[in-house]
Order: structure tokens, then C-alpha cells, then sequence
């Protein structure tokens, strides 16, 4: 059928046309031509000086133009990116996740090599160097790598040596897709990063800086992939300062209910990464407007403003910026009501902010009883409807008395329909506060007499 | 559409890798297959390196890819490549292989931590297509923040493709050496003051909580609102838009906002990406209700782009004289530099596409006016002087600029276009190069300039008029009476005196006039009909009297001049 065949190709060619335009729309090229370039020199001349500390002493005058450019690079880099991790795996070199050339030169592929003789991976600048500190740093990795914990040795040799804002990595291997399903996926591990990026994060943006929402991305897919629903991912979550654990409950809590709505992965996505980043907005606010309702009202703008900085036109920055613009908007809204992406991190901002500030006053039950009251008028209904329905009838966190009189906290978010009132608990000692080590299942054993506060 | 090119020549694996079974060399069939498959992936892939999308030797392309795949699957079923550093391999078979990295597709996909990619048979033509723009999405150079190959892939949600990817890095020690002091690296981080979020509002007392099934119908609107197509995309961004003009103005954010501008700009690019014309519409329409001046016109100005004019003259038919009215609106974002760029002598725009980008140009002055006036000199003499003469009439007050543009040509029409310029101009005159124009071989600049100078002059100027008529040569009359008349206006007094020994020369009668001194006797006459008083005309007369011929009749007509009032010094009394 030669004219379907001939649509056919037309269509593709126009779909290619408009993904291209897209993709082109969505780049910052002047961000990562910094990032490439100043990555690529950084590698280069790192690897270079390690290399001359094997011919030259460290107060050799070989090394003044190449320590002078690393500070040079470092600085724009830093000034650019706030810390800079220059990280090795296998022949391959990142900068802060954007993966740099190391194909042109030997300098940049023989990085992994050079670190590796102290068991290093890779290098974290939290600060610019000075001369004196390229050289220190240089010295000590020219020293014959410890018998026992060489990274450690050498962390602990350039504090000796006055160079405390570098930190050294371990050694790296890539990782593959489906690894985390035959070895056992590690919540914990995973939703610890979560909290180490939002606090980066906000950190960036604080201090006037782009976030790179890829990092973000990223632990938002793997968290989606073990599922919101994970009792560890639940337990974890205050591990983080307050604003990033509370940003981490948010996302938890929004992705779960997104999920239940039939978001895509994309979407979901979006979702994670703009309630991991819906507070930024305060970073950058005065103190003294922070506070209280000035702060409440401004700093859904003012995360807009924030999050502008990233260059590049993509639905999943659009998504962001909605949702984080909407997230203090009411459901009757006089101005309309708040996008979907919106509506969901509002329910879940809420929620997380009543257990926060009403810590051990306000059961989560109790919570979540309240928002439900107020659906319609300040939530969506269906959707407050929808996390009643994950997040059951005693919420991850929930402080119970059970039927043969222990005390327990429930540690799981809904499983299905049935065990809506039965989640997964930890035996909870009052006295000492501490929890059980092994789960129990309500869904096979006991019940519950009541929710308390606390 | 791009002109049908000559198809490139098929990379031949043989030669760029000796080694390599490739679709020739392959062994078994499904080899041969599984190579004539990947070969087509690139060449499609690596096309818009060199091509435009529409362009016809990516249709072939992609119709190779197309016919081949299918081929490939339907007769030997699934197909899965192994993704090494150069080269990939199918049932154990190296079936491609590219030494070139610009080049090699293993490359690439390795490089971006694909490790092995399977094509299963159930895939059909969209999924393959997906495949494909991810492939020339990373061809093509495109830097992408948001996303890397693995996100986009996963994003994709295949069904008849299947990958295996590497995601990130892993610590690879099997014994970890203690970490840092996490707990001191946080204490530096910036947090929110206490209490942020609140206060919250007063919420009702919790009411019982259910499961209750939330039928569908109320959900699909929320999905539907955050879908990847092309009209919910473009309603996100227009919302996005407009609400980030209003906090803008709401909260005064500084202006110009170059993060804004830029998001502005980007919401332009992909919505002409989509070739959405209307989309675009709306954008210009919100920005313009939106009030907040400076911050709409620094929007409005960051928006000017070459794929906006070429969309919309792609919109009205080649002949049109003028924009028609339901694209008047889009004037604002048709690229003032693009629409020049088409005006150029070398452009190869047909004279009715002329015409119109003239108008688009005229329409947008006087805003525009640096634009056209720092590309002014690039153009045809004859649209120069209909842009310069748009300039001046929408923008008199760079009449001066114009004219400074138009003097420095080497056309002596626009020279003289250019002191006409000046003669409208307002504010200082710039009367250096009118002056140098005094020495121009061009007579009726030359003329011009002196009565330019006349005109706008003043006593400075003097000495340079008086300088171009002792150059020991004669001067055409006219050149001599705009010189003579043009010092009288400057300076009418010193010139007087000037006249008085020009009008009759000592030694006269003994060795007759030199060329010198019947120019500036010349201009001495039209000069004296401009200085006032009884006296001029009592000197013109005596000289009338005197003299015959020539001279005689140009005093007499330059009395008659004088009495009509033309000069500027008419005779008192």
C-alpha cells in the first residue's frame, strides 16, 4: 500500500522534525559547554599533576602553571556549580553527573588510574584551591598509598596538610539496569540519596546557583521503580535535615498518590522531582519575610523564580514549574483551581506539614480524617479520596494500641483494599521509644484498639 | 521543502573495519539481517547530522530503516545486539563495527550505558521511530539537561524493544572504608527558617476514613491535563507563562530578567519546534494582556526570531503585498535581523517577497530603528534610501544618525539622500561631514553641502567655506553661489567683508581676473544677496553698472532674488 507507506514516512518525518526542535529547545548549551569544557580541563590537569609528582618534588617550579590553571578551573567551577565532584569510573569521567570527554587526551582517561593507586574513585571540591593547596594535594597522593584503607590515609594526610575541602571517593563501577532487582534493591540507600540531593540541592539554589534536576531524576526513577509504597522508604525519611526529610515525605507521599491516579512514568517523574524541590522557594527569601505568612505566600513564586535559572524548554521543567507555583493553591481557588501535579503536592504539603508541626499532638489518622473533611474546598476530592485510600486507615508513622494491649507504629502505606485498616507495624516500647526489629503483619495477626497522638 | 539531494554513499564496513562481519561479511543469515538493520539505524540516525528532517534523502532513509527491520523480524523473529565500545554483536556474531566515534553508533549507545538492546518482533513503526529520535537526538549533539539517553529510553516505555543499561555508578569496593563525617557536612547546609509552611489553614475536625473506589471518570481529567501531547503541552506552557508574568509583576522582579526572557524565548522555540502557530499566538497575546510595561516590552523584544518570520511567510502566499491581518499580530516576533538578512542584494528573494519583508521591516521602526540602521550600508542603494527615508520620518530623531550612515556611502545619490536627512534632522547637526562633502566631485553634493552648511551652520563653519572657494581653481557657478550665499548665512558680517575685496579685486584692470578670483567674485555677488541692508544692494547695483555679460546678468538676478525675498537677508526698507 505505497500511499499508507508514504504517510507513513511523512509522518516520521515530521515527528523527527518536532522531537529534534524539542530536543534543541531543551538544552542549556552554554551550562554544559561550561561544564563539559571546565570538566574536561579539570580531569586533564588533575591527572597531569599527578603524573609530574612522580618526576618533580612538590615544591618543584614545573608545577606553578598547571597548579595556577587548576585553581584557575576550579574556581570558575565552583563558582559555577558550588561543590564540584570530579568522579572515575572504569575509563569514563563525570563532572557533577554530566559526563565529560576523556576520548581526546591520555590526561582525563588515566585519571581512574592515577586515583586508584589510594583506592580513590573520584574528587569533591567544596571549595576553590589556592596554590599552596593544588600543591599540598599533590604531595600527598605523590606519598606511597597506606597498606590498610589507603583513602582513608590520604583523607587523613591532606587535613595534616591543611586541604580540608576536598573529599576523596571511593572507586566507582557502573552499575547495570536490572541490578537492583537481582541483588535486592536497597530503599534505604536509595531514599538517603534522595535526602543528600534535596539538601544539595536547595544548597545550589541558596547560594544563587542552578540545580542539575538529572541527580534528582534519577533517585526519583529508582524510588518508583522499588515502589513509594516500601515500608524502609516510610522509615527513612526523617533521616534527612527537616526540610529535606519533609520535601522526601512530600515526594513519597505525592508519588504514591499519583501512582493511584495512573500518572505515566514520565509524569511521575516530573511529580518527584518538583515535591523534592517544591520549598526552594525559601532559599532565597529574606529571614525576616520568610517567616510566617509573608514566606507562605511568597515562596511558591519565588521557587518559580528560583527554578528559571535552568536554561531549556521541557514539559518536565513546565510540570515542575506549575506544580511548585500551585502547591499553596485551594482546590476553589477564586482564580481557578491548581493544576493536577498541584493538587496532589498541596494533599501531600499539607499532610506532612500537620504531622510536623503538630508532632505528637495530631495522630497521622487524625490528619488525614482532617484533610479528607476538607476536600472539595481546599482539595480535590477525588484525589483526597486517593490518599485515603494509600495511605489506609493508620498511616505510615501512626502511634496504635493493639488489641493485646502492646503499642506499635504502623510502617507501611495501604497494600491493597483489604488490609486498608491492617498495615505493617513495628512493636513500639513507650518507655524507651525504641521499635521492634521485625515486622509484624496485622493483615495475619492482631488488631488495633486505637490511633493515638504522639 | 529541501531540494531532493544526492543520496550519501553507504558507509561500507568492510573497509572502515577490516575485521568486522558486517552485512556483507556476516555469516549466517540472520547476521546478515541483524547488520542490514543496524546500518540502517545509523545512516537514518546520523542523518540530521547533514539534513534537514523534510529532507528527501531522510525519507529514503528512514524508509530503509523502515523496510529493513521489518524484514529482519519477521524472518528471523527477535533480534539482540550486544552493545560493546565499537561494535555490536548479534547471537555472538559481530554484525556492526565503526572505529569513528562521530560516526559509530556502538559507540554512542555504549557510551551513553546501553549495554545490550533487543528488538523484539511485536515492535511496530512508532516504537522503531522512538528508537530512532532518541539515537539522532544524541547524533545530532543535543546537549540535554533534563534527560540522558537511559531516562529518555526507559521514558519510552517500549514494548518491543528491550535494553539493558547501565544507570549510574556504584561504589565497587567490597570492603568500604569508612566514610566521611556526614553529620558536619550537613551542618553547613542552608535550611529553611523554623516554621516554614505555615500558618496553616484552619482545617475541620478529622472526619472517619474509608477505602472508597474513586471511579475513573473523575481521574482521567487530571491525567489528561499532564499528557505528553502536543495540545496539553502547549496549554501547560501558556499557563506556566502567564502565571509567571503575573508573579513577575506581582512581586517585581527585577527587570530586564534575563532567566525570564530566556524562558520566554524557549517556550517561543518549542512551540515553533511543534510548527504551532497558533500556540505562538496565544503566547504574544498573554504576554500583551499582561500589562507591566518595561517587563512586556523586554519579553516582547526577546522574542524576534528568523523560524517566526519564515512560519509566517510561509503562511501567506508569495505574491501578497502585505501582511494579512490575521497575521499582523505576530509582527513582534518576526526576527527584524532575519527579514534584513532577506533583503540583502544576495538573498535571493523574489520582488513581491521583497515588497512584503519591507513592509514587515517599516512596521516594526521606529522600535527597530538601530537594527535597521547598523545594516543600513548592506543594501541597494534604492531600498537604503526608502529604509533611511522610514527612519527619519517614523524616528526624526535619528535623523542625524541616518545621515551619518548614508554620508560615508559611496553612492553620491544616497550622499545626498543623506544631507537631506540632515536637513530634517532635529538637535545638533553634525557639520564635519558637510563640510568634507564641500570638496566632493560630485557637483550637486557639492552644491548641497553649502547650502546644508548655510542652513544649519554657524560661524565655525567660515573659514572651510571660505577655504573651498581659494583652492586656485575655477568652481562651477552654482557650486560658487551656494558657497557665497552659505557664508553670508553663517557669518554675514566677516563675509562682508570678504565680499567687499571679492567683489572688486585690486589690480583688476592690469592683469584681469585669475580663475581664483572670478569664482569668488562670483560667489561674492550671491552672497552679497543675502546680506541685509541698503548697502549690499547699493554695492550689487554699482557692479550691475560696471560690468557686462555674465557677471552683469548674475548680479542683476541675484537683486532680483534678493527683492523677491528668497534670501535669508531681505533688503530692509
Amino acid at each position: 500500500m505505497p500511499p499508507r507507506m508514504d504517510d507513513d514516512l511523512s509522518r516520521a518525518q515530521s515527528s523527527l522534525g518536532r522531537a529534534l526542535g524539542r530536543a534543541r529547545a531543551g538544552e542549556d548549551r552554554e551550562l554544559s559547554q561550561k561544564v563539559r569544557e571546565g570538566g574536561e580541563a579539570l580531569a586533564n590537569i588533575v591527572c597531569g599533576l599527578l603524573k609530574m609528582s612522580r618526576v618533580h618534588a612538590a615544591d618543584n617550579r614545573a608545577f606553578e602553571a598547571p597548579a595556577a590553571e587548576l585553581s584557575r578551573v576550579l574556581g570558575v567551577l565552583v563558582d559555577l556549580l558550588g561543590t564540584v565532584h570530579l568522579v572515575t569510573v572504569e575509563d569514563q569521567v563525570y563532572l557533577n553527573d554530566v559526563r565529560v570527554r576523556a576520548e581526546t587526551k591520555g590526561g582525563a582517561r588515566e585519571l581512574g588510574g592515577e586515583l586508584a593507586k589510594h583506592n580513590v574513585g573520584g574528587l569533591t571540591f567544596h571549595a576553590p584551591l589556592d596554590g599552596a593547596a593544588v600543591r599540598a594535594l599533590v604531595a600527598a597522593f605523590a606519598e606511597r598509598p597506606a597498606e590498610s584503607g589507603p583513602r582513608s590515609a590520604l583523607q587523613h594526610a591532606l587535613a595534616l596538610r591543611g586541604v580540608r575541602s576536598v573529599e576523596l571517593a571511593p572507586r566507582f563501577r557502573f552499575r547495570a539496569q536490572g541490578e537492583n532487582e537481582r541483588a535486592g534493591a536497597d530503599p534505604i540507600e536509595a531514599l538517603r540519596r534522595a535526602l543528600r540531593l534535596t539538601e544539595e540541592g536547595y544548597d545550589q539554589l541558596a547560594a544563587g546557583r542552578v540545580v542539575n534536576p538529572l541527580p534528582l531524576r534519577r533517585v526519583v526513577a529508582e524510588i518508583l521503580e522499588i515502589g513509594p509504597q516500601v515500608p524502609e522508604l516510610w522509615e527513612t525519611v526523617g533521616d534527612g535535615l527537616p526540610h529535606a526529610s519533609h520535601a522526601a515525605s512530600v515526594a513519597l507521599l505525592a508519588l504514591l498518590v499519583g501512582r493511584a491516579v495512573g500518572f505515566g512514568s514520565a509524569v511521575l517523574q516530573d511529580l518527584g522531582v518538583a515535591a523534592l524541590l517544591h520549598d526552594v522557594g525559601y532559599a532565597q527569601l529574606p529571614v525576616d519575610v520568610a517567616r510566617g505568612a509573608e514566606g507562605l505566600a511568597r515562596h511558591p513564586g519565588e521557587g518559580a523564580r528560583i527554578l528559571l535559572r535552568q536554561r531549556g524548554f521541557n514539559a518536565a521543567k513546565l510540570r515542575r514549574l506549575r506544580a511548585v507555583m500551585d502547591h499553596h493553591r485551594d482546590h476553589e481557588a477564586p482564580a481557578g483551581s491548581p493544576s493536577a501535579l498541584g493538587e496532589v503536592l498541596r494533599l501531600a504539603e499539607d499532610y506532612t506539614t500537620i504531622l510536623r508541626v503538630y508532632a505528637g499532638r495530631v495522630s497521622p489518622a487524625d490528619a488525614l480524617g482532617a484533610i479528607s473533611r476538607a476536600a472539595g474546598r481546599l482539595y480535590h476530592p477525588a484525589l483526597a479520596q486517593v490518599m485515603v485510600n494509600v495511605l489506609g486507615r493508620y498511616p505510615p508513622g501512626t502511634l496504635l494500641e493493639l488489641g493485646d494491649g502492646r503499642f506499635a507504629r504502623s510502617v507501611s502505606p495501604v497494600r491493597s483494599p483489604q488490609t486498608f485498616a491492617q498495615p505493617l507495624i513495628r512493636v513500639y516500647d513507650l518507655r524507651t521509644r525504641a521499635l521492634s526489629g521485625e515486622r509484624e503483619d496485622l493483615a495475619l495477626a492482631g488488631d488495633v484498639r486505637r490511633a493515638m497522638p504522639g | 521543502m529541501d531540494p531532493p539531494a544526492p543520496l550519501p554513499p553507504l558507509p561500507a564496513p568492510a573497509s572502515a573495519a577490516p575485521a568486522v562481519a558486517g552485512e556483507r561479511g556476516a555469516g549466517t543469515p540472520q547476521a546478515q539481517a541483524a547488520a542490514g538493520v543496524l546500518l540502517a539505524l545509523s545512516r537514518a540516525a546520523r542523518s540530521f547530522v547533514l539534513y534537514d528532517p523534510s529532507n528527501a534523502v531522510v525519507r529514503q532513509l528512514l524508509g530503509e530503516y523502515r523496510d529493513r527491520s521489518r524484514a529482519a523480524l519477521d524472518r528471523h523473529g527477535a533480534l539482540a545486539f550486544e552493545v560493546r565500545p565499537f561494535e555490536m554483536a548479534c547471537a555472538g556474531e559481530v554484525v556492526y563495527r565503526e572505529l569513528d566515534r562521530e560516526k559509530s553508533l556502538a559507540f554512542r549507545l555504549f557510551r551513553d550505558g546501553v549495554r545490550r538492546l533487543t528488538i523484539l518482533p511485536v515492535v511496530g513503526w512508532e516504537e522503531l521511530l522512538q528508537l530512532l529520535q532518541i539515537l539522532a537526538i544524541r547524533y545530532t549533539g543535543v546537549r540535554q539537561q533534563e534527560e540522558d539517553t537511559v531516562t529518555l529510553l526507559r521514558k519510552a516505555e517500549f514494548r518491543g524493544i528491550t535494553l539493558e543499561a547501565v544507570e549510574g555508578f556504584t561504589p565497587a569496593e567490597e570492603s568500604p572504608e569508612p566514610e566521611l563525617d556526614e553529620k558536619a557536612q550537613r551542618a553547613q547546609r542552608a535550611q529553611p527558617p523554623a516554621g516554614w509552611d505555615t500558618p496553616l489553614q484552619k482545617l475541620p475536625q478529622p472526619g472517619p476514613l474509608a477505602w472508597r473506589a474513586v471511579p475513573d471518570a473523575e481521574l482521567a481529567p487530571l491525567r489528561a491535563q499532564s499528557s505528553e501531547d502536543e495540545a496539553a503541552l502547549a496549554d501547560l506552557a501558556l499557563s506556566v507563562a502567564r502565571d509567571l508574568l503575573a508573579e513577575a509583576t506581582r512581586s517585581a522582579w527585577p527587570v530586564p530578567n534575563p532567566d525570564l526572557t530566556a524562558f520566554f524565548s524557549e517556550l517561543r522555540d518549542g512551540l515553533l519546534a511543534e510548527g504551532n502557530l497558533l500556540s505562538v499566538r496565544r503566547l504574544l497575546d498573554l504576554i500583551r494582556e499582561q500589562g507591566g510595561g518595561e517587563l512586556r516590552d523586554t519579553v516582547l523584544r526577546g522574542l524576534g526570531d528568523a523560524r517566526t518570520l519564515d512560519l509566517v511567510l510561509a503562511a501567506v502566499p508569495e505574491d501578497a503585498a502585505q501582511l494579512p491581518a490575521e497575521m499582523v499580530p505576530f509582527l513582534p516576533l518576526l526576527g527584524i535581523d532575519a527579514a534584513l538578512d532577506r533583503l540583502l542584494p544576495d538573498a535571493g528573494t523574489s520582488d513581491a517577497r521583497r515588497r512584503l519583508l519591507l513592509r514587515i521591516v517599516l512596521a516594526r521602526l521606529p522600535r527597530e530603528a538601530d537594527a535597521v540602521l547598523a545594516r543600513l550600508p548592506t543594501f541597494e542603494p534604492r531600498l537604503v534610501r526608502e529604509l533611511a527615508r522610514a527612519v527619519v520620518a517614523r524616528a526624526p530623531e535619528r535623523a542625524s544618525d541616518v545621515a551619518r550612515q548614508l554620508l560615508a556611502q559611496r553612492d553620491p545619490s544616497l550622499r545626498l539622500e543623506g544631507l537631506a536627512a540632515l536637513d530634517g534632522a532635529t538637535g545638533v547637526v553634525p557639520l564635519r561631514p558637510v563640510c568634507e562633502l564641500l570638496s566632493d566631485p560630485d557637483l550637486p553634493l557639492r552644491v548641497r553641502a553649502a547650502e546644508l552648511l548655510g542652513k544649519h551652520g554657524d560661524a565655525s563653519v567660515l573659514e572651510v567655506l571660505r577655504a573651498a572657494l581659494s583652492t586656485g581653481r575655477e568652481l562651477p557657478p552654482e557650486v560658487a553661489e551656494a558657497l557665497g550665499r552659505a557664508m553670508a548665512q553663517v557669518a554675514p558680517i566677516v563675509a562682508g567683508r570678504f565680499f567687499g575685496a571679492w567683489l572688486e579685486p585690486k589690480g583688476r584692470f592690469l592683469r584681469g581676473l585669475s580663475a581664483e578670483q572670478r569664482t569668488q567674485q562670483w560667489a561674492a555677488v550671491a552672497g552679497t544677496g543675502e546680506l541685509p541692508g541698503a548697502e549690499a544692494e547699493k554695492s550689487l547695483q554699482g557692479l550691475a553698472e560696471r560690468s557686462e555679460g555674465e557677471l552683469r546678468r548674475h548680479c542683476l538676478s541675484t537683486l532680483v532674488r534678493r527683492r523677491k525675498g528668497a534670501g535669508h537677508a531681505a533688503p530692509h526698507g
